[in-house]
């Protein structure tokens, strides 16, 4: 606070500020509006994380350097935010790893599973069949700890590097997070998949039998 | 640098897909994949599903009346 204070004693807010600081804002404010949602799982809590970080950013806003990564700099006061207000208060995650799980689980399942093998190509019927709310339900379910990596890699699409700055964590651990994360995706992913499955072949087939 | 066994292809996997990884070991690998029945699937399966996970994820733009609340605390 006192550096805030500081700050707009020794350089007040120019117009000119506000209009790049829009600029900045206009540019960013969905995606990270993306991330808001698939963090707090929640709309409400997503407009106040995205305002918490709007109004923190342009506290700040003098000390971002123009020509630095403006995107980098946004979603690291985004995680500081969510981390300050919106993340129970994590540990290093008391972990469930499914010891039979691996890389490859869900392609697995698929050729194990004699009703995806009928049709022509499993792998396509199984990802054809995964709604929005699934992938997102899978996505919600997973431990904070891995929920947050997997939501910058593989939604934000930062690299390791990148996410181990935005979290303060060593990139081996961002690593090891995002595998397991995966991994615990693709279980979920399962569930889902094979209750859409089960579902859909107690239907009789589409224009088939007379009922 | 030694070539790589299947096994080992299947470890990097998603290190590739993620392009973290240095050119060398990126060519070996995409050259691998291509040629491998082994791997070859298991890599295009993983690809598909990560691209799946990215467009199920897609949300649509800040609502209007929530950017132009956040727009207007520029101006107090
Ligand atoms: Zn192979």
């Amino acid at each position: 606070m006192g550096a805030t204070v500081l700050a707009s004693q020794t350089a007040p807010v120019t117009a000119d500020d506000r209009e790049r600081f829009q600029a900045l804002a206009e540019e960013h404010l969905d995606s990270l509006f993306r991330a808001a949602l698939r963090l707090t799982r929640n709309r409400t809590r997503a407009e106040d994380l995205l305002q918490e970080t709007f109004l923190r950013a342009w506290r700040s806003f003098h000390t971002f350097k123009p020509g630095t990564n403006a995107r980098a700099w946004l979603y690291k006061i985004l995680m500081n935010a969510y981390i300050d207000g919106y993340r129970k208060a994590t540990r290093e995650p008391e972990i469930v790893d499914h010891e039979d799980v691996d890389e490859f689980y869900l392609y697995t399942k698929v050729q194990e599973s004699d009703d995806f093998r009928r049709a022509g190509d499993p792998e396509e019927v199984l990802l054809a069949r995964l709604m929005d709310a699934d992938v997102k339900g899978a996505l919600d379910s997973l431990p904070d700890a891995f929920r947050e990596v997997v939501i910058l890699a593989d939604i934000e699409g930062f690299s390791y590097k990148e996410i181990a700055d935005l979290l303060g964590i060593p990139i081996g651990t961002v690593m090891s997070r995002l595998h397991r994360g995966r991994r615990q995706l693709q279980v979920k992913l399962w569930e889902y998949a094979k209750r859409a499955h089960y579902v859909s072949a107690d239907k009789p087939p589409a224009g088939g039998g007379g009922r | 640098m030694t070539e790589l066994d299947c096994e080992q292809v299947l470890q990097l996997v998603w290190k590739f897909l993620d392009g973290e990884m240095d050119e060398t070991r990126y060519l070996e690998i995409q050259a691998h994949v291509a040629a491998c029945a082994e791997c070859g699937p298991r890599y295009q399966f993983q690809r598909r599903l990560l691209a799946l996970v990215e467009l199920k994820c897609r949300e649509g733009p800040v609502p209007t009346e929530l950017k132009r609340r956040l727009f207007r605390l520029l101006e107090e």
